[in-house]
């Protein structure tokens, strides 16, 4: 109990880190809804791991030609988001202009993209003649060394991205659902593809910047998978998603901080054990509902 | 002659620049209904998916005889094309057939939302609309996806093998709510179907794909080309 209220009182030293952490958490689900809409799952681990390697990109290109590159954390930061942001982007983009091809095909590609990525973010951070302990940090998502500014990034950059998603939400789900429907109604499909591509870039740029690859992607797609289990209805679908990825978050923080432990592996461990939890009872209530009927 | 509804002059339909089928001209007059016929594998839905603009026109002219933009024909696919992740109702599944003539950012509304019951009602599963789509039957699913393609209040309906894999009571009703829709709605209907026998009853013409041919024959010269005369076509057409 006492934990709790260090965490909740108003002068918590990691008060950002908290507030930022459960921004990240209600806000990547909501995109996480279109993998799982989309069957994509998988690029709910490559597009962080490209992200990752915009930032060594980055930093690597800096050192070698510029210099050590800034030391104050919000010139750093602001370097990573700048790597992150174009190497995300150009990935959704590729990926959106692959719409209406197989299946097959977008998996193969999402898969090779991730094997890339994660080759090149070793071999850059290699490269970089000054990589230190702090790039990699940076890499693993340092939520802890959240600062009002970069919260003050985050926020309105998530706030934007969910302006954006409730006004376009039917359209993007006409164009998830029955992409023939929607041509057939006259929508520039390409470009509500590539516009929920940008929100998703958005979103994962900053969350690997923010929380880290591992979280970023367990809070794509975790909270979506476990409400997935439990509802009909598309509303609750998102809503239920935000909402258990913020408090998964929060249940994280408060995890880790009680029991000094890593955040992001914190999260995805408890995100984890809820979607076991869920599936678990969901499976035992349809083996009964089958019992019964027989 | 009044002018068609819809309108197909020459026209090449296919994938990758290669064409499926060539030379096609046609005309759907407002009113009628009309089934597309043929073996599988033949190019009927092709031709159907051509003519909504699904499948690229690598040649020809298909024209309008209303403005599209404003108002959208409706459309009802096949219903296995569409993914059971989905987290949807009967009712959203509907009011999504209510977009069509809705900006993108404009909220629905509550006539729109009154339209979509009124669909529903209309197809007779008002009493589901709060049942996810997925646990329905395939004949209550096809009714669904034609009360979404009559809330975007289409001139011309056009529907994908709407009676494929449901049984025949289903199947009947299917197309007694098809054929509704065209005698006392005067909305032209276009239905690709494998069983002519069962819809000829209803149908004014049909037009018979088969060997990357096109015809366009009515009802009378149905009647007058039955046996012989129409076996190029009859391979797996249920003509009674």
């Amino acid at each position: 109990m006492s934990t709790l209220s260090t965490i909740l009182s108003s002068d918590f030293l990691l008060r950002d880190a908290l507030i930022g952490s459960v921004l990240v958490g209600l806000i990547c689900p909501l995109v996480g809804v279109y993998f799982i809409l989309r069957r994509m799952i998988f690029l709910g681990v490559a597009l962080p791991q490209v992200s990752a390697a915009g930032i060594a990109f980055t930093f690597m290109v800096y050192r070698l030609f510029v210099g050590p590159h800034p030391e104050a954390a919000v010139g750093e930061r602001l370097l990573g988001l700048i790597g992150s942001g174009v190497f995300t982007t150009a990935a959704t983009l590729g990926l959106a202009l692959m719409e209406g091809s197989s299946r097959e095909r977008i998996e193969a590609r999402i898969g090779a993209t991730y094997a890339l990525a994660a080759a090149v973010t070793i071999l850059f951070l290699a490269k970089d003649p000054h990589g230190d302990a702090e790039i990699v940090g940076l890499l693993k998502g340092d939520i802890l060394a959240t600062t009002s500014a970069s919260l003050s990034t985050m926020s309105w950059v998530f706030g934007g991205v969910l302006l954006v998603l409730i006004a376009c939400q039917r359209q993007l789900l006409l164009v998830s659902f029955d992409r023939d429907l929607a041509i057939v109604f006259g929508r520039r499909v390409l470009v509500w593809d590539i516009i929920l591509y940008l929100l998703i870039g958005a979103v994962i740029s900053l969350g690997v910047m923010s929380a880290g690859p591992l979280a970023t992607f367990g809070f794509l797609v975790i909270p979506p998978l476990t409400v997935r289990l439990i509802t009909g209805r598309m509303l609750s679908f998102m809503l239920g998603s935000a909402a258990l990825g913020g408090a998964t978050a929060f249940g994280g923080f408060f995890c880790a901080y009680r029991y000094d432990l890593p955040l992001a592996p914190a999260e995805v461990a408890l995100a984890s054990a809820l979607l076991l939890a869920v599936g678990t009872l969901t499976g035992l209530r349809r083996a009964l509902q089958r019992r019964q009927a027989v | 002659m009044s002018a068609p509804l819809l309108e197909l002059s020459d026209v090449s339909l296919g994938y990758r620049g290669v064409a499926v089928l060539s030379g096609v001209s046609l005309r759907i007059e407002a009113g009628e209904f009309v089934a597309l016929v043929g073996p599988n594998g033949a190019g009927k839905t092709t031709l159907l998916r051509g003519m909504l603009g699904l499948v690229p026109v690598l040649a020809g002219r298909v024209a309008w005889g209303f403005d599209r933009s404003t108002s959208p024909p409706g459309y009802v696919p096949q219903r296995d094309s569409l993914d059971p992740i989905f987290p949807l109702t009967a009712y959203e599944v509907v009011l999504m057939g209510t977009y069509a003539a809705l900006p993108p950012l404009r909220p629905i509304g509550a006539r729109r939302k009154r339209l979509a019951s009124q669909c529903l009602e209309q197809v007779g599963l008002d009493g589901l609309a709060r049942r996810p789509y997925w646990e329905l039957s395939g004949g209550q699913k096809q009714r669904v996806l034609i009360a979404r393609a009559l809330a975007a209040e289409p001139q011309i309906l056009f529907l994908d093998e709407p009676t494929a894999g449901v049984d025949r009571e289903a199947e009947a009703a299917i197309i007694a709510l098809i054929a509704a829709q065209n005698r006392q709605h005067g909305m032209t209907v276009a239905l690709v179907s494998h069983h002519l026998g069962r819809i000829q009853s209803e149908v004014r013409s049909v037009i018979v794909v088969d060997d990357g041919q096109v015809e366009k024959l009515s009802a009378a010269d149905l009647a007058a080309r039955r046996g012989d005369e129409l076996s190029p076509w009859r391979r797996g057409v249920d003509v009674v």
